[in-house]
């Protein structure tokens, strides 16, 4: 399989088009045999909570709105590259917040946390410049990942 | 409305077809709908999960909302046909060991009554 790489222009639709786009590479057997589709749907639940973050509180202010997704098979990895031109995020406090502190059954607060445990080597550049901020990571089937959420 | 109720012929449960996605763009009518639901006496909530392509975690914040609203009422919730993609979200919080899954919504209500 090739390297996927795609634009999206309007806020409103990003989260449709995307879902739309792993259907189709559900169904067309886009995966190399190394990646299960286990795999591909944790890429996706990973995708949704970062575009729903952007979606919710992005500051796209005075710019046109632009989102790319790359993902692209790196041995038996999904490498996956989010970039945007919203004026970004502080993330580090939210990222380094424990499973342990979320209340018990917390209705808020975990889709960075869920982020954060779907993927490897997750990382976060915010421009500096008024450019793209760009957020990317692999997620593996090795990873058997587990909130911690408290019940 | 993105979901559609069922009531069942048992009056304290309802089945909610839960449709492609329970996400940020519907909890919050998710929340409204079974909240309602409750207030009418319903107290056990079959979800089924069959057509879903994504619960994401405000989605599963308000399945947790529903929970702690029924279970000092003796109520339960628990998913049925649940598919793929939720199944890695079920995982990954361990929420099998709170909800009870059915292969099949008939045998949630079969376990119900």
């Amino acid at each position: 399989m090739d390297s996927q790489l795609h634009h999206f222009p309007n806020l409103d639709t990003v989260i449709d088009q995307v879902h739309a786009l792993f259907d189709a590479w559900e169904t067309e057997d886009y995966l190399p045999p190394t990646v299960n589709v286990a795999t591909l749907y944790q890429l996706k639940l990973a995708v949704h909570e970062w575009l729903a973050n952007l979606v919710q509180h992005a500051n796209f202010e005075g710019d046109t709105t632009d989102v790319t997704l790359k993902v692209e098979p790196r041995d038996d990895r999904l490498f996956c590259a989010i970039e945007d031109n919203s004026d970004g995020f502080v993330l580090d406090s939210h990222l380094n917040i424990e499973p342990e502190y979320l209340d018990s059954l917390p209705e808020r607060g975990m889709g960075l946390l869920i982020l954060k445990i779907c993927t490897e080597e997750l990382t976060y550049e915010r421009s500096e410049l008024g450019g793209y901020n760009r957020l990317h990571f692999y997620v593996s089937a090795e990873q058997d990942p587990w909130l911690g959420t408290q019940f | 409305m993105s979901f559609v109720l069922e009531p069942t012929s048992d009056q304290e449960s309802v089945i909610v077809r839960i449709g492609k996605a329970l996400d940020f763009r519907n909890a919050a009518e998710f929340k409204t709908v079974c909240q309602e639901k409750v207030r009418e006496g319903a107290r056990n909530f079959i979800l089924d999960f069959s057509e879903t392509g994504i619960l994401d975690s405000t989605g599963l914040g308000s399945i947790f909302s529903l929970y702690r609203q029924v279970s000092p009422l003796n109520g339960q919730v628990v998913f049925a046909s649940v598919s793929r993609p939720v199944q890695v979200v079920v995982q990954l919080t361990r929420t099998y060991k709170v909800f009870r899954q059915f292969p099949t919504v008939e045998a949630a209500q079969e376990a119900l009554t």
